[in-house]
């Protein structure tokens, strides 16, 4: 019986791993951290795959990744170890379009710049632009209107956009 | 159109997330106004430069064994995989039967191309590895491997039951040179990797999960047919009775 549930859980969550480390590995920006958070998600998806009603399963998983990472930051941020959203935020300097665009090709700098973003408006920009969901998708997993998805997104674009040294000011 | 409407959908004309007549609307609005169009521009650009430098990760090794183990807790670990197991213990009892070794070294290779066939998928999702020629028009990618192959396998474009043909790659599993057919459902690839039957009996299909992967295996009267994909075993399932019933000549039009 427990076995067969497992099973039946492996079958529906097993297949988004990849997307749920993506998620995780993207908001807790430490390869460790994430995996101890994809661990603990999926142990808490299988506590509570009785109210899995069937659906999109990506959207499901993903939904509990978010919180428990979000759980885990708390949990951190409780113990004194603060993640500040910006630390390096004043290195970035003004410069041309032109030379922006040959800085946003690096890797370093597009790395940074995501990491730099608040969770909030990170999450929707992994979510959006590295994974593919829809905005209505998008909404399931973080729990937000449609509209703040889109808010939060032309916010994270804005910022993101400004962190690259490109059109600052859009905000 | 004015600016003021269009900035509010610049990022959800760039995500596609905007219905037809508005696209159009706003479309026609970048034409004429260089801010906004440079505005769109950024967005696209930024997506550019995310697709390059922050790309969807696989989970490494060590956490799917860990998430597997955890979830199985001890005891229950020792029963994966389940098909590969069943159809191991079925080979050497046959074989134990028949007084011959060839079944059991036919599910052996069975499993080495089982792995194969998932190596494909996996590297097919790489970018620019999932097609050669990117057509959703089966009337293109059928010939597309004249000449390419010593078979031209038919193709069925499913869009009409939701599943679009995406294209179709020349690969390689089972030391030769194989089709490989893909196809989509919402985000998940399906990739159907298919050559002719030899003189072994029909049967099929078998299914089996490999590494969060689901596989359906199946030796159809012309075409053998290994299909993989990370969507669920249920869905797999209708698109494998897709091909079924195409390839016996009822397919659905």
């Amino acid at each position: 019986m427990e076995q067969d549930l497992v099973e039946r859980f492996e079958a529906v969550a097993l297949p988004h791993l990849d997307a749920a480390y993506t998620l995780a590995r993207y908001l807790m920006r430490d390869d460790a951290t994430a995996q101890d958070v994809v661990q603990e998600a999926y142990l808490r998806a299988l506590k509570y795959f009785d109210r899995f009603r069937g659906g999109d399963a990506r959207a499901w998983v993903l939904a509990i990744v978010r919180n428990t990472s979000h759980t885990w930051r708390k949990r951190q941020s409780h113990y004194g170890v603060e993640f500040d959203e910006r630390v390096h935020s004043e290195s970035v300097e003004e410069q041309t379009p032109e030379a922006a665009l040959l800085r946003a090709a690096d890797r370093e700098m597009v790395r940074r710049s995501l990491d730099q973003l608040p969770l909030e408006l990170r999450e929707v920009i992994v979510l959006r632009e590295i994974q593919g969901l829809s905005y209505k998708e998008i909404a399931a997993v973080a729990g937000i209107p449609i509209g703040t998805v889109m808010s939060r997104l032309s916010r994270a674009r804005g910022r993101l956009e400004q962190l690259l040294g490109v059109a600052a000011g859009r905000e | 159109m004015r600016c003021a409407e269009v900035e509010d959908r610049i990022g959800a004309l760039a995500d596609g997330e905007l219905v037809e007549a508005e696209a159009r609307d706003a479309l026609e609005h970048l034409r004429s106004c260089p801010t906004c169009r440079a505005a769109h521009e950024r967005v696209l650009a930024l997506r550019t430069a995310l697709e390059q430098h922050a790309p969807p990760l696989a989970a490494p090794d060590r956490l799917r064994a860990a998430v597997r183990a955890r979830l199985e807790g001890p005891g229950l670990a020792a029963r994966r995989p389940v098909s590969w197991r069943w159809l191991a213990a079925a080979a050497v009892v046959v074989g134990l039967i028949g007084g011959t070794w060839q079944v059991a070294t036919t599910w052996s290779s069975g499993r080495a191309l089982a792995d194969q066939v998932l190596a494909t998928h996996v590297r097919s999702l790489m970018p620019g590895h999932l097609t050669d020629v990117a057509s959703t028009d089966q009337h293109t990618v059928k010939p597309w491997f004249n000449g390419r192959l010593d078979y031209s396998p038919a193709v069925t474009d499913f869009a009409a039951q939701g599943f679009p043909l995406i294209g179709g790659r020349l690969d390689y599993a089972g030391s030769r040179p194989v089709a490989a057919l893909v196809y989509g459902r919402r985000q998940h690839v399906i990739n159907v990797l298919l050559w002719p039957t030899g003189s072994g009996p029909a049967g099929g299909p078998a299914a089996l999960t490999r590494q969060g992967y689901h596989m359906l295996h199946w030796v159809g009267p012309q075409y053998t047919y290994w299909v993989v994909s990370d969507l669920a075993t249920a869905e797999l399932g209708v698109f494998a009775d897709l091909l079924r019933r195409a390839e016996a000549g009822a397919a659905p039009s």
